[in-house]
């Protein structure tokens, strides 16, 4: 997809309009405006402590605005529960890996696929013959998550003895259980080499081309300039810039903000 | 036989009180399987085993009717209990538990005409151990299908993470709160189990001894399956027996030592299904290194230690 094609589009398929998070005295999230266009894959990128993180949690509902509105598909978010947004179609994976102790790979998969249950908690637990159905449907679709990530040959494992990289891919398969329109990955490609982080960026591309839209905050330039479409640069909570990805890169003031700091990078 | 007959004259009410002790550590388990440290149950014992000696030495029913409505009372307590505790956090619940602990203490010695006051209640029939197991069977089936239905994937990945499974569209409230039901129904029932196993109750029998009880049950054979629980029952209620015949002298000190073995030792309890995994995990990588040595490099570049550790090797 070209940036023009997405810059055509209608409405964006969300968007965070004026936000303010204060915790205390701290202004983590200030003034921000972002719109993340429907079908792309969407960079949030800025320095360490730039509030990326903070965004996600307040588009997961996880914190509430403490100003400014958030919108999904047509409808606010703000002041709704993490489980209603997540219901609306919402789904994330973490910055620090979070499965679920004790369970295996497919168990957290089929987790991630709890929206998806199509039957009743009581109907499940009373085993009747639809909700039995149901669950080797939903068995079936985690199985086939995992091997969209190939990790369906570790799907009995306990998640806790697999290596790092190999739990991202697991967050990234249960995150999707739900069938989310949007889909959140912080900094999916930390601690991954080069060809475990390209893997994951050629997943999203396939994810964005089957109609999925990705915010995907990175610290990972290589992986902004090959794989986000168009992007949005913060810094002190604040926007930088926003943009497609090869401007919003060159632009110095993003430079001195990005490379300023990071001197390695 | 004779000597089997003779075993099972001295020990089958210790067997019936395992049973009890069982639903009281269900009780327990079920809230603690979702995430929350709860005292409750002993508040709804108590409710259960008024309701239940009530219902025998008042009303003149069936044992079996008064576990019942004992349930359904145990579970009217938790319903309504339930939306004012899921307002506190975790560690808070814990002590507002702890606190309607002694205030049901209070409540029940004040209230003479429903409980005896502090006189207590008499109870006149004891139950069968047919009758105990029977109960325990059913209670123990529905645990066994909870665990394996999505209320039971959802309640562990509440227990282990609640805001990760809040974003999965999981509604912690709504788990928490059908766990609280579940405990109180099964506590009440227990508590009609001590009714009618004691055949005496007052505010004593529902106080920090059973409290103490249902914990070290719990913790001895592990919250993370329903069957730890009954396990932990079963050795905490039989120790100080065993303990009687064997060393007498140390029959005090007996609960109070394995408890701290168990917990040192294993943390997680007897029953623990990850533990049992591990090991699985443990095995199979074992006999993949003995068959496929020596061993390929393997993707998992972000543990170099490792595999530096394997060329040395």
């Amino acid at each position: 997809m070209t940036v023009s094609a997405h810059q055509d589009q209608g409405a964006p398929l969300h968007e965070l309009r004026n936000v303010m998070m204060r915790f205390g005295g701290v202004v983590a999230v200030d003034n921000l405006t972002m719109a993340i266009p429907k079908g792309s894959v969407h960079g949030l990128i800025g320095p360490n402590g730039a509030g990326k993180t903070t965004v996600i949690n307040l588009i997961t509902g996880m914190f509430f605005p403490t100003e400014g509105t958030i919108h999904f598909a047509g409808k606010r978010t703000d002041g709704k529960q993490p489980h209603e947004i997540a219901a609306l179609g919402i789904s994330r994976t973490y910055q620090n890996v979070r499965l679920f102790s004790g369970m295996s790979a497919l168990e957290q998969v089929m987790t991630g696929c709890y929206l998806n249950r199509d039957s009743s908690l009581f109907q499940s637990f009373l085993g009747m013959p639809i909700a039995r159905a149901n669950w080797r449907r939903v068995r079936e679709k985690a199985m086939h998550l995992l091997e969209r990530v190939s990790m369906a040959d570790r799907a009995d494992e306990l998640a806790e003895t697999l290596s790092y990289g190999e739990q991202r891919r697991i967050e990234i398969a249960r995150a999707l259980g739900s069938d989310p329109q949007l889909l959140l990955l912080d900094e999916p490609a930390a601690g991954m080499n080069q060809s475990e982080a390209r893997e994951i960026g050629k997943l999203v591309h396939e994810l964005c081309d089957a109609g999925l839209t990705v915010l995907m905050v990175e610290h990972n330039m290589s992986m902004v300039t090959e794989f986000c479409q168009s992007c949005t640069v913060i810094n002190f909570g604040r926007l930088l810039i926003t943009g497609d990805a090869a401007t919003c890169l060159a632009d110095p003031e993003v430079q001195a903000a990005y490379f300023g700091r990071k001197k390695h990078a | 036989m004779e000597m089997l007959l003779d075993f099972w004259a001295a020990y089958s009410s210790t067997v019936v009180f395992a049973m009890v002790n069982s639903f009281i550590a269900l009780s327990m388990y079920a809230v603690l399987s979702a995430g929350i440290l709860s005292f409750t149950t002993i508040v709804f014992a108590a409710i259960g085993g008024f309701m239940a000696a009530q219902m025998i030495a008042g009303a003149g029913l069936p044992i079996s009717v008064a576990i019942m409505g004992a349930g359904l009372a145990g579970l009217a307590a938790s319903v309504l209990l339930a939306p004012l505790f899921l307002r506190l956090e975790t560690h808070w619940m814990a002590l507002a538990s702890l606190a309607l602990v002694l205030i049901t203490r209070v409540v029940v010695l004040n209230a003479p005409a429903l409980t005896g006051g502090v006189n207590g209640m008499l109870v006149p029939v004891r139950v069968g151990v047919m009758e105990m197991a029977i109960w325990l069977a059913l209670v123990a089936l529905v645990f066994y299908r909870l665990h394996h239905s999505w209320y039971g994937l959802a309640t562990r990945a509440v227990r282990e993470d609640p805001s990760v499974a809040a974003t999965m569209g999981i509604s912690t409230w709504r788990i928490q709160f059908i766990a609280f039901a579940i405990s109180g129904a099964v506590g009440g029932i227990g508590g009609a189990g001590m009714a009618v196993t004691l055949q005496f109750i007052s505010a004593d029998t529902y106080f920090l001894g059973a409290a103490f009880t249902m914990i070290a049950s719990t913790v001895l054979g592990g919250s993370f399956h329903w069957f730890g629980p009954i396990v932990g029952a079963f050795i905490f209620t039989a120790l100080p027996t065993l303990m009687q015949s064997i060393v007498p002298s140390i029959q005090d000190v007996a609960k109070g030592v394995v408890l701290l073995v168990i917990m040192i030792y294993l943390p997680r309890g007897l029953v623990d299904p990850r533990a049992r995994k591990l090991r699985k995990a443990a095995r199979e990588r074992q006999t993949l290194r003995d068959h496929h040595a020596p061993l390929e490099p393997s993707h998992d570049t972000i543990l170099p230690g490792k595999t530096s550790k394997e060329a040395k090797a």
